[in-house]
């Protein structure tokens, strides 16, 4: 099938409208006469351009009249929930380290990591033939297909269980006016290592009212069916996906940056990957947490408190309790208010820090600054 | 071969792109509000009347309050559809809405679901009980589990929208 462009000609006042271009990747299902079922290959492992496909297709394809099935996968990545609180769903010092970016998707549910070897299948169907459990019905019959032996179960959780037991698979989703996406993971080879240190809270001490994970173990199904390839998969699931709907679809590669295809991804992509988006939705929450502060100089130490409220990722109020004679107030307190206001973010917290600790010297100045470091450390 | 694309339109901000809601056979006389609060006066009148409830193709609900303003909700019917809901992201006081933005989600076990906006206006308060308890709009949708406050800037998008007849009347014929 060709993948041609029908261009909107320029009005005459020499502005262009700039509207969605039709494309032969969905044609009318009434030519093609066999069956009205896409099922779409991602070339593209960064999870911002595949979160935006996702939101593309969700926007501009008529799912009343077909259904659509994308298969896509990313190099490593943490995806949380569009309600969940990053700070207590995974490691972000962590993530920052080994560069493993944080994403936020538009549906529901609970914090996964992804990489190369999580397989993401995206369910796309009007709202009235959104149903998950025959969905999921794709993955074990085709699982069960390539895999007889393989003891696999969809729960009324909509995890996918192996033996009873490990999580190989888990499910969100997402309702728009007409239309409706169910997206799940499937673990094929994942690093297990780097998902069980990574999906750990930065910080202790957060409350809040986000939606929260349900961690279970996990396995993948090459632990348990060594010879299972990633195409071998793939090539099940599309054919599974075909008998289950009554569909004739070929795979068909797509590149989701291809502005061509899908105008308007890019600035839908843009919008993923900003900070207003990934922690700018963090529901309200605050922290209350114990500080451990320590004069090094001297060898002396003391507790102390900190009282943060974050809202929209920014903090609202934060107030440091230090003994009077550890630091005084006017330094603490001043630390609580240049805080006031920024991104709840360790970088943005230590320029803020150095701020302050120019003015000061000697042992206010030590103590200032370790009581900066403390405060960043506890902030994930 | 006819080579056509097929797109909805493009879900945006701007209300131009999506046509007015319109009701061919309206039941009640279109009401007539003010959307300006009273200025001190006292009004010396009894409890005042229940407010008709309207309602929005998306299984929303509006009831325009004494001040004029609209208290939004959604209906038992999306409430029933969604299963329980365990969150409510809603929009902040003072952002301004037009008629079908997208103002906020709900989270319920079933998925998470767009709310849309049934009129243009600005938002004046939310309710902040859905915070710790999100299930109060399964629980009592057409009371306590109101989602937000709006001023009204066009009445006639409130005129436009169904009344309780037709709406049931709407959902019997959606749900075969």
């Amino acid at each position: 099938m060709l993948l041609q462009l029908r261009r909107l000609r320029p009005l005459r006042t020499g502005v262009q409208q700039a509207r969605p271009t039709s494309s032969c990747l969905f044609p009318d299902p009434s030519t093609t006469g066999s069956g009205s079922g896409l099922v779409l290959q991602s070339q593209s492992t960064d999870v911002f351009q595949n979160l935006a496909l996702e939101d593309w297709i969700d926007a501009h394809v008529d799912l009343q009249r077909r259904a659509v099935l994308l298969l896509w996968r990313n190099r490593p990545a943490v995806v949380v929930g569009r309600h969940q609180n990053p700070w207590t769903e995974c490691n972000l010092p962590a993530m920052r380290r080994a560069g493993v970016p944080l994403a936020r998707r538009r549906s529901g549910g609970g914090t996964v990591y992804h990489d190369l070897g999580n397989l993401n299948l995206t369910f796309f169907a009007s709202r009235k033939a959104y149903d998950r459990q025959r969905n999921l019905r794709v993955v074990t019959d085709a699982l069960r297909r390539v895999r007889p032996e393989l003891d696999v179960r969809a729960t009324d959780r909509f995890d996918i269980l192996l033996n009873g037991h490990y999580k190989i698979s888990g499910t969100a989703s997402r309702l728009s006016r007409k239309s409706s996406y169910h997206h799940c993971t499937l673990l094929h080879s994942a690093d297990r290592a780097a998902l069980s240190s990574l999906l750990r809270p930065s910080c202790p001490g957060i409350q809040s009212n986000a939606t929260p994970s349900v961690p279970s173990p996990v396995a993948n199904l090459t632990d348990h069916a060594p010879s299972l390839l990633w195409e071998e998969l793939l090539e099940a699931l599309a054919q599974q996906y075909n008998s289950e709907f009554g569909f004739e679809a070929a795979p068909r590669p797509v590149d989701p940056s291809d502005e061509a295809l899908f105008p308007g991804v890019g600035s839908m992509e843009a919008a993923l990957r900003s900070w207003e988006w990934t922690f700018g939705k963090t529901p309200k929450f605050r922290l209350d947490t114990r500080l451990e502060l320590r004069d090094e100089q001297l060898g002396a130490r003391c507790g102390a408190g900190l009282h943060v409220e974050v809202k929209n990722g920014l903090v609202e109020s934060c107030r440091v309790d230090v003994p009077h004679h550890w630091l005084p107030p006017r330094l603490s307190g001043a630390l609580g208010e240049v805080l006031l206001g920024e991104r709840f973010c360790p970088h943005r917290a230590a320029a803020a820090l150095t701020a302050l600790l120019r003015c000061e010297s000697g042992q206010p100045h030590r103590r200032l600054q370790n009581l900066g470091e403390v405060l960043l450390a506890g902030m994930g | 071969m006819a080579a056509s694309g097929l797109l909805r339109s493009f879900s945006s901000n701007f209300s131009t792109a999506w046509p007015l809601l319109t009701r061919s056979a309206l039941l009640l006389a279109p009401l007539r509000l003010s959307p300006k609060p009273y200025n001190g006066r006292t009004i010396a009148s009894s409890s005042r009347l229940s407010a008709a409830l309207k309602f929005t193709d998306k299984h929303e609900w509006v009831r325009v309050d004494d001040n004029g303003t609209g208290t939004v909700g959604i209906s038992n019917f999306a409430q029933e559809a969604l299963g329980d809901v365990v969150y409510c992201g809603l929009p902040e006081v003072g952002t301004q809405l037009a008629q079908q933005d997208e103002f906020g989600a709900l989270e319920s076990v079933k998925a998470a679901s767009e709310l849309y906006s049934p009129l243009t206006g600005e938002v004046v308060e939310v309710n902040t009980l859905l915070a710790d308890n999100p299930g109060l709009v399964n629980k009592s949708c057409y009371k306590d589990g109101w989602l937000m406050k709006m001023t009204i800037a066009n009445p006639a998008e409130v005129d436009a929208l169904m009344d309780e007849a037709a709406y049931e009347k709407y959902i019997r014929s959606i749900e075969d």
